[in-house]
C-alpha cells in the first residue's frame, strides 16, 4: 500500500514531512495540511515572476512528502522573503517560514549552499557580524571610515572564542 | 343584450410603450370604433391614478366593460379586474390588449408599432362588446393530507401538518419509516448520531393522533384536484398480523431461510431470513414477510412446517393476509419519495464491478455503524480483515455529461465526514481522496472541511480514469493537477462517491400525480426560486430529496416549507373555483362523449335526461384548460370568457 | 528632559556601511530627548542566517536580547531586520518554556540568559508612539516642501502574525511623521513591493532587477524623492542604484533618503551633520542651498 510519484519514482518522505511539520509546530507556525491550493501566496510572490518560485507548490509537495525533489533544486534559494505569502494566506500558512525550514534540511543534509550564504556564516562565526565594517565612499569620491564620519567603535562579541564554540553548536541544532 | 359602452385605457408604460407606439394615435383610433364610449391614456395605467381614473370613469360614462391596452395580462390583468371591480362592474368585462410584450418590445418601427397596437387594440374591443359578467363559484377543502414517503421529509412535513390540526395520511413503501437517513451513522457537519435524531421523530410519528401511519403501502390511484384528492392507496400484506407482532423477532431467529437473503437495508452486506425488520428502531415495529423468498408464498411449503409460525408466540403469522386498497380524501399532497444513488456498475472502468472491496459510500455508512453488519468494524469484505489503505474517490458519475450532469451536493461532506470517523476508527490507515473540487457550502462545512484536511490524509486533485484490482492490490493512477504529477496509489479499499437520481418510480408516480420532471428525473418544482416547495399542479408539494439533492438540513427545511404551503390551502374552507371553466351547450351537445375522453382531470361525466344523453361539467374538478371545447366536435362545449365568438371577433378583426 | 532611555541595537548593515542612518538616528534622538545607550559584545541578530539554520537565528537574537536585558531597559532596533528576529524570537521564547530553556542552556555559554522582560522598539514605534507626532511637530523649525514616495520595506509591516508596528497593507505611520515635516507623500501603486535585497545573499542581479524596477516606477510617476527606513532596503535603493539602473537599462536618478534624515533637515539641523554626503543618490537637489 502507498503512493508512488510516477513522474520522478518518488515516494513520500513521511518521516522528513513529519520532522519538518514538528518544527513549524515548535515555532508555532500554522502546518501545511490545511493549505486548500487557493495560489494566493504565488499570485502575489516577489518572486514568481523573475524566478518562477511557486511557494503553494511548494506547500503542495511538503504536503504529498516529495521533499528531496523541492531540497536538490535551487528553486527554494529564490524566496526573497517579503512574507507577502504568509501575511496574505487565508489559512495563516507561512510558505516563506517553511522555506526556510526546507534550505535548513537541505543544509544539514550538505547540499551546496549558494550565493554569500556560506561567506556570511564564515563571517558571523569569526567576527560575530555577517560582514567587515567598511570604508565607504562619498557621492563625491572620498573615501570615509566610522571614525571619519563621526561614529563611535562597532559593537560586536567580547570574548570571540566563547561565540565561536555557541554558533559551532547552533550549527548541528535544529529547532 | 344592453348596447356595450367600452372604455379604452391606454398606458404608455412610462416609455416602454410610447418610445416605439404612438400611445395619442392608439387613443385616438379607439375613439372611433363601435361600442366605444371613451378612450383615455395615463402614464401608468396601474398606478393609483391611472386606476382612479377607470374607475371614475366607470362611473362617470356609464361603462359596461373596459379595454385595457398595457402589459401583458400575466402582468397586470388581476391588477384591473380589482380596479374594474371596485368601479362597480364584474371583474370579468375587463379585456387587456397586450401593446408592450406583444409590440413595443419587440418592434423599433414606430409606425409599424403604432399600426399593430390599434389592431390589438381594436380585437380587444370586438371581445369586449361580446362579454359577459362572470361569476365565480367556490369549491369545499377537504382539510386531510396526504404525505407519499416516510425519510426525514416525509415525517418532517407529516409531523408539522398534523400539528397544525389536520389529519396525515403517510405512505411509506418500505416496512418502516426512515428513508436513507436510518441507513447513516453520524452526520455531517456536526456528527451527531443519525439515529439518535431520527428514531424520536419516526416515534413521534406513530404516536401522534393526527397521522395515519401507512407503512409497507403505495398510492395506487389519485383522482381530483386541489382541496379535492381521492387518492387509493395499496397497503400490501406483510403475512403478519399487525395488532399481534411484538417485535420479538423470534420468527427470524427460526426462519429456515435465515442468512441467506441480501439485506437491502445493510445495503447487501449482511444476509437476512426471510422474515425480517429493516433495523431494530423501525417504526412501526412489525416484522414483515418478504413475500419475493419465503417457501411459504413462493413454494406453498416450507420444510414440514413453517418454523416462524411455531416460533411466534403471539400467533401472528398470517400465510392468508391480503393486500388491501383503502381510499382516502385529502386537500393536500406532499411528495417526499427522496432519492436513489447511481448504480456505479455502470462505469465499469471503475471497478465496482471487478472486486468486492470497491464500494460506495452507503455501503461505507453501514461498515462504520455500529448497529451495522461489522458492529462498526470497517474492514475488507473478502479476507475482513482492517484496510490498511482506503481511498475515495468523488463525483463518480456527477458532473459528467455522460452519465449526471449535475452535482449530488453531499458526496464532498459525506466523504469528508468518512475520513474523520475512519481516522477514529484506524488512526494509523493511509486514507487518500480524488477529488475535482470540494464543495463545501453549507453552515459549518467549510470549518469542518478544515478540520478534516489535517487527519493526515492524501488529497489529489484529479479524477482516477480506472481502477484496477490486482493481486497486489487495487490501483488507481491519478494525475494531481496540484503537483503537476501522476502518483499511483496502491490501496485495498477503495470507496466511490456516487451521483444521485431520482428513485427508480419517480416518473410512474409523476404520472399518477400529474406533476413533471426536470431534465435529471428529480420533481420539477413551480419556480426554482420563488416557488420550489410547489409543483405546476395545485394542491401537490414537493418536500426534500425528490426535487433534488439536498442535505438534511436542506431537507428539512424544505419540508416545512411543503407542510406551509400546504397548510394554506388546508386551513380554508372554501377555495375559489376557477372561473374560466368549460360549459356544456345542452342544445348542441350530441352526448359523443369525446371531451370525457380528453380531459385530464375526469372533470366530465356524461348524464341522460329527458332521453338524451350529454355531457355534464363538474365544476369543482375543471381546471378550464380547454382541452374539450378544442376537440368538441359540436361545438357544444365552450370555455367561459373564451367563448368561440369571442375569439371568433378577434380573430376576425386582426385578419382585416 | 530625557523622554525614555533605550538599549542601542545597531545591527550589522547599519554599523558596518550604512553610516548616514546611525548618524542620523544619533542626531536626531537627543533632540526628541530619547536617550540611546550603547552596548558592548552585540552580534548579527541572525535573520539573514535564517536559510542556512534556523536554529543560529533564533539563539543568535535571544543573545542579543539577553545582551540588552543585562542593563534593564528595552531594546531599540531601527533596522526592520533584526527588529523582526527579535519578535519572533520573542514570540517563540515567551510562549514556550521548553525552548526557552534550551537556548538558555547554549547561552549559558557566555553567562547570558534570556529572560523576556525587555521590549523590542522599532523607529516607527518610537516616533510614532512613543515620541509622537505633535512632540516632533514642535521640534519642526523648517518644513520640508517635497512629494515623496514612502518604502516601508517587507521586514517593516509584515508579517502581522508577529506583530509589527504598522498595519500591514496599509501602513500610514511614515506618511503621517512626513506630513508633520511638510512633505507629501501619496500613495502609489508599488508601495508595498520589495527591494530584493535580501536576494543578493545569493542572486544579486536579480536583486538590482527588482530594485530598479521599483525606483523606475517611483521616477516615472514624478515624485521628489524616496523615503526608507530599512538599512537593507536603502542600500539597494541609494548605493546601488546606479547599478540597478543600468541592469533594467533606465537612467535613474532618484533622491533616497532615511526618514531621519528627513527629520533632521525640517528640524533645522545643518545637512552635513545629516551624512547626506554618504547618499550615492542625487540628494543634492534636496540640500543645497540649505
Ligand atoms: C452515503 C450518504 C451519506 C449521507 N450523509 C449525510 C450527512 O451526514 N448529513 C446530511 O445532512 N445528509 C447526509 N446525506 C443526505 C441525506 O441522506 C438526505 O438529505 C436525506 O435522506 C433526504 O431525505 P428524504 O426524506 O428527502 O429522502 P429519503 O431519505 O430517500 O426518504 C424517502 C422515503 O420515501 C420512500 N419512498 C420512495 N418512493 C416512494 C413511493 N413511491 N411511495 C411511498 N414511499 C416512497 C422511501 O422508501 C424513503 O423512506 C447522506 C446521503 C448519503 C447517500
Ligand atoms: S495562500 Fe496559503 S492556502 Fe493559498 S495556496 Fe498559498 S499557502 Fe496554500
Ligand atoms: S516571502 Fe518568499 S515565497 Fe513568500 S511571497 Fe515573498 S518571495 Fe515569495
Amino acid at each position: 500500500m502507498g503512493i508512488l510519484d510516477l513522474t520522478s519514482m518518488g515516494e513520500p518522505q513521511v518521516d522528513v514531512k513529519r520532522e519538518i511539520i514538528g518544527q513549524l509546530e515548535r515555532l508555532q507556525d500554522e502546518i501545511p495540511e490545511y493549505c486548500y491550493q487557493c495560489a494566493k501566496c504565488t499570485s502575489g510572490c516577489e518572486a514568481h515572476r523573475l524566478l518562477e518560485l511557486e511557494p503553494h507548490r511548494i506547500i503542495a509537495l511538503l504536503k504529498r512528502g516529495l521533499i528531496d525533489e523541492m531540497v536538490n533544486s535551487d528553486i527554494i534559494w529564490t524566496c526573497m522573503s517579503c512574507f507577502k505569502c504568509w501575511e496574505r494566506c487565508p489559512q495563516k500558512i507561512a510558505p516563506v517560514e517553511i522555506l526556510f525550514l526546507l534550505k535548513n534540511y537541505a543544509v544539514a543534509l550538505g547540499k551546496q549552499i549558494p550565493g554569500n550564504y556560506t561567506a556570511a556564516l564564515q563571517s558571523v562565526l569569526s567576527k560575530g557580524l555577517i560582514q567587515d565594517v567598511k570604508t565607504i565612499s562619498t557621492r563625491t569620491g572620498e573615501t570615509k571610515s566610522r571614525r571619519d564620519v563621526g561614529l563611535p567603535e562597532i559593537t560586536k562579541p567580547v570574548d570571540p572564542v566563547k561565540f565561536q564554540a555557541l554558533i559551532s553548536k547552533m550549527a548541528v541544532e535544529k529547532i | 343584450m344592453k348596447k356595450p359602452r367600452i372604455g379604452v385605457f391606454v398606458c404608455h408604460c412610462g416609455i416602454n410603450i410610447s418610445a416605439t407606439v404612438d400611445v395619442e394615435k392608439v387613443k385616438e383610433y379607439a375613439k372611433t370604433l363601435d361600442g366605444v364610449a371613451v378612450s383615455k391614456d395615463y402614464k401608468y395605467m396601474c398606478s393609483d391614478v391611472g386606476a382612479n381614473l377607470i374607475k371614475e370613469s366607470i362611473k362617470k360614462d356609464k361603462l359596461t366593460s373596459v379595454v385595457v391596452a398595457c402589459c401583458s395580462p400575466r402582468m397586470h390583468e388581476h391588477t384591473f379586474q380589482k380596479v374594474a371591480s371596485d368601479g362597480g362592474l364584474n371583474p370579468y368585462t375587463v379585456e387587456i390588449a397586450n401593446i408592450r410584450e406583444q409590440c413595443s418590445w419587440v418592434h423599433d418601427d414606430k409606425k409599424v408599432a403604432t399600426e399593430k397596437a390599434k389592431k390589438l387594440v381594436e380585437a380587444a374591443v370586438a371581445k369586449a362588446r361580446l362579454l359577459e359578467p362572470l361569476i365565480t363559484s367556490s369549491i369545499e377543502v377537504t382539510p386531510n393530507a396526504l404525505v407519499i414517503g416516510g425519510g426525514i421529509a416525509g415525517i418532517q412535513a407529516a409531523l408539522e401538518i398534523a400539528e397544525n390540526g389536520h389529519k396525515v395520511y403517510l405512505v411509506e413503501r418500505t416496512p418502516t419509516l426512515g428513508g436513507r437517513m436510518a441507513q447513516l451513522d453520524k452526520t455531517f457537519p456536526t456528527l451527531d448520531c443519525s439515529s439518535c435524531i431520527l428514531t424520536p421523530r419516526m416515534t413521534e410519528v406513530a404516536d401522534h393522533p393526527n397521522i395515519e401511519l401507512l407503512a409497507y403501502s403505495e398510492v395506487e390511484d389519485i383522482k381530483g384536484s386541489i382541496g379535492n384528492f381521492t387518492v387509493k392507496i395499496r397497503k400490501k400484506a406483510r403475512f403478519v398480523d399487525a395488532d399481534k407482532c411484538t417485535g420479538c423477532g423470534d420468527c427470524a431467529e427460526n426462519c429456515r431461510l435465515k442468512g441467506r437473503i441480501i439485506d437491502e437495508f445493510n445495503m447487501g452486506l449482511n444476509k437476512r431470513s426471510a422474515i425480517y425488520l429493516p433495523f431494530p428502531q423501525a417504526v412501526p415495529l412489525i416484522y414483515t414477510i418478504d413475500p419475493n423468498h419465503c417457501l411459504m408464498l413462493t413454494t406453498g411449503r416450507c420444510g414440514k412446517y413453517p418454523l416462524c409460525v411455531e416460533a411466534c408466540e403471539a400467533d401472528a403469522i398470517d400465510f392468508n393476509q391480503k393486500d388491501e386498497v383503502i381510499t382516502v380524501d385529502v386537500g393536500a399532497i406532499v411528495v417526499a419519495t427522496g432519492f436513489n444513488l447511481l448504480d456505479p456498475s455502470i462505469i465499469p472502468e471503475y471497478g465496482y464491478t471487478h472486486s468486492p472491496n470497491v464500494i460506495t459510500t452507503l455501503e461505507m455508512e453501514r461498515l462504520i455503524n455500529s448497529a451495522g453488519p461489522t458492529k462498526g468494524e470497517i474492514q475488507l469484505l473478502d479476507t475482513k480483515e482492517k484496510p490498511k489503505s482506503i481511498t475515495y474517490i468523488l463525483c463518480v458519475g456527477s458532473r459528467d455529461e455522460t452519465v449526471c450532469s449535475w452535482c449530488c451536493r453531499i458526496g464532498c461532506m459525506t466523504a469528508l465526514k468518512h475520513l474523520y470517523l475512519i481516522r477514529e476508527k484506524l488512526p494509523d490507515a493511509e486514507i487518500n481522496l480524488c477529488y475535482i473540487d470540494i464543495r463545501s457550502y453549507g453552515k459549518g462545512y467549510e470549518e469542518f472541511y478544515r478540520t478534516a484536511r489535517n487527519l493526515n490524509i492524501n488529497l489529489f486533485r484529479g479524477r482516477p480514469s480506472e481502477v484496477r484490482p490486482t493481486k497486489e492490490g487495487i490501483i488507481i493512477n491519478v494525475f494531481d493537477t496540484i503537483t503537476n504529477k501522476l502518483f499511483e496509489i496502491k490501496t485495498d479499499m477503495v470507496v466511490l462517491v456516487p451521483a444521485v437520481t431520482a428513485r427508480e418510480d419517480a416518473v410512474e408516480l409523476a404520472r399518477k400525480l400529474k406533476i413533471s420532471t426536470s431534465s435529471d428525473g428529480f420533481y420539477l418544482e413551480g419556480h426554482p426560486k420563488l416557488k420550489p416547495m410547489d409543483t405546476a399542479t395545485g394542491g401537490i408539494f414537493l418536500a426534500g430529496f425528490c426535487q433534488g439533492a439536498k442535505d438534511i438540513q436542506d431537507t428539512v427545511a424544505h419540508a416545512s416549507g411543503a407542510a406551509s404551503r400546504a397548510l394554506t390551502i388546508l386551513s380554508k374552507k372554501e377555495l375559489e373555483a376557477e372561473t374560466y371553466i368549460a360549459v356544456v351547450d345542452e342544445e348542441l351537445c350530441s352526448g359523443c362523449g369525446i371531451c370525457i375522453s380528453v380531459c385530464p382531470y375526469q372533470a366530465i361525466e356524461l348524464i341522460t335526461e329527458d332521453d338524451k344523453k350529454r355531457a355534464k361539467v363538474n365544476e369543482a374538478l375543471c381546471m378550464g384548460c380547454g382541452a374539450c371545447t378544442a376537440a368538441c366536435p359540436s361545438g357544444a362545449m365552450q370555455q367561459r370568457g373564451f367563448k368561440d365568438k369571442e375569439i371568433l371577433s378577434m380573430i376576425e378583426v386582426l385578419s382585416k | 528632559m530625557t523622554k525614555k532611555t533605550l538599549v542601542f541595537y545597531p545591527g550589522c548593515i547599519m554599523q558596518t556601511e550604512q553610516y548616514s542612518y546611525e548618524i542620523s538616528l544619533r542626531e536626531i534622538l537627543p533632540v526628541l530627548d530619547i536617550k540611546l545607550v550603547d552596548v558592548e559584545g552585540f552580534s548579527c541578530c541572525g535573520e539573514p542566517l535564517k536559510s542556512v539554520n534556523r536554529m543560529i537565528t533564533l539563539v543568535l537574537s535571544a543573545r542579543n536580547i539577553a545582551l540588552a536585558e543585562s542593563r534593564n531597559l528595552d531594546i531599540f532596533t531601527p533596522c526592520p531586520i533584526c527588529n523582526l528576529a527579535f519578535r519572533e524570537c520573542k514570540n517563540i521564547l515567551d510562549n514556550d518554556d521548553k525552548i526557552k530553556e534550551k537556548v538558555n542552556g547554549f547561552l549559558a555559554e557566555e553567562g547570558l540568559t534570556y529572560n523576556g522582560i525587555s521590549k523590542v522598539i522599532d523607529l516607527l514605534e518610537l516616533l510614532y508612539d512613543i515620541v509622537g507626532l505633535d512632540y516632533i511637530k514642535k521640534h519642526v523649525k523648517k518644513p520640508l516642501d517635497l512629494k515623496a514616495a514612502v518604502h516601508y520595506g517587507c521586514h517593516a509591516i509584515r508579517p502581522s502574525e508577529i506583530g509589527r508596528s504598522d498595519d500591514s497593507e496599509e501602513p500610514r505611520k511614515i506618511e503621517d511623521i512626513l506630513e508633520v515635516l511638510g512633505v507629501e507623500a501619496p500613495w502609489y501603486p508599488e508601495k508595498l513591493d520589495c527591494c530584493g535585497g535580501l536576494l543578493n545573499m545569493n542572486l544579486p542581479e536579480t536583486a538590482l532587477t527588482k530594485t530598479g524596477e521599483k525606483l523606475r516606477s517611483i521616477q516615472e510617476q514624478g515624485f521628489d524623492l524616496l523615503v526608507d527606513i530599512c538599512p537593507w532596503c536603502h542600500r539597494q535603493f541609494d548605493s546601488k542604484q546606479k547599478k540597478s539602473g543600468e541592469t533594467v537599462a533606465y537612467s535613474l536618478n532618484l533622491p533616497v533618503v532615511y526618514l531621519t534624515q528627513l527629520m533632521g533637515l525640517a528640524f533645522d539641523i545643518p545637512w552635513g551633520k545629516l551624512g547626506f554626503n554618504l547618499n550615492l543618490s542625487p540628494v543634492n537637489t534636496l540640500v543645497e542651498g540649505r
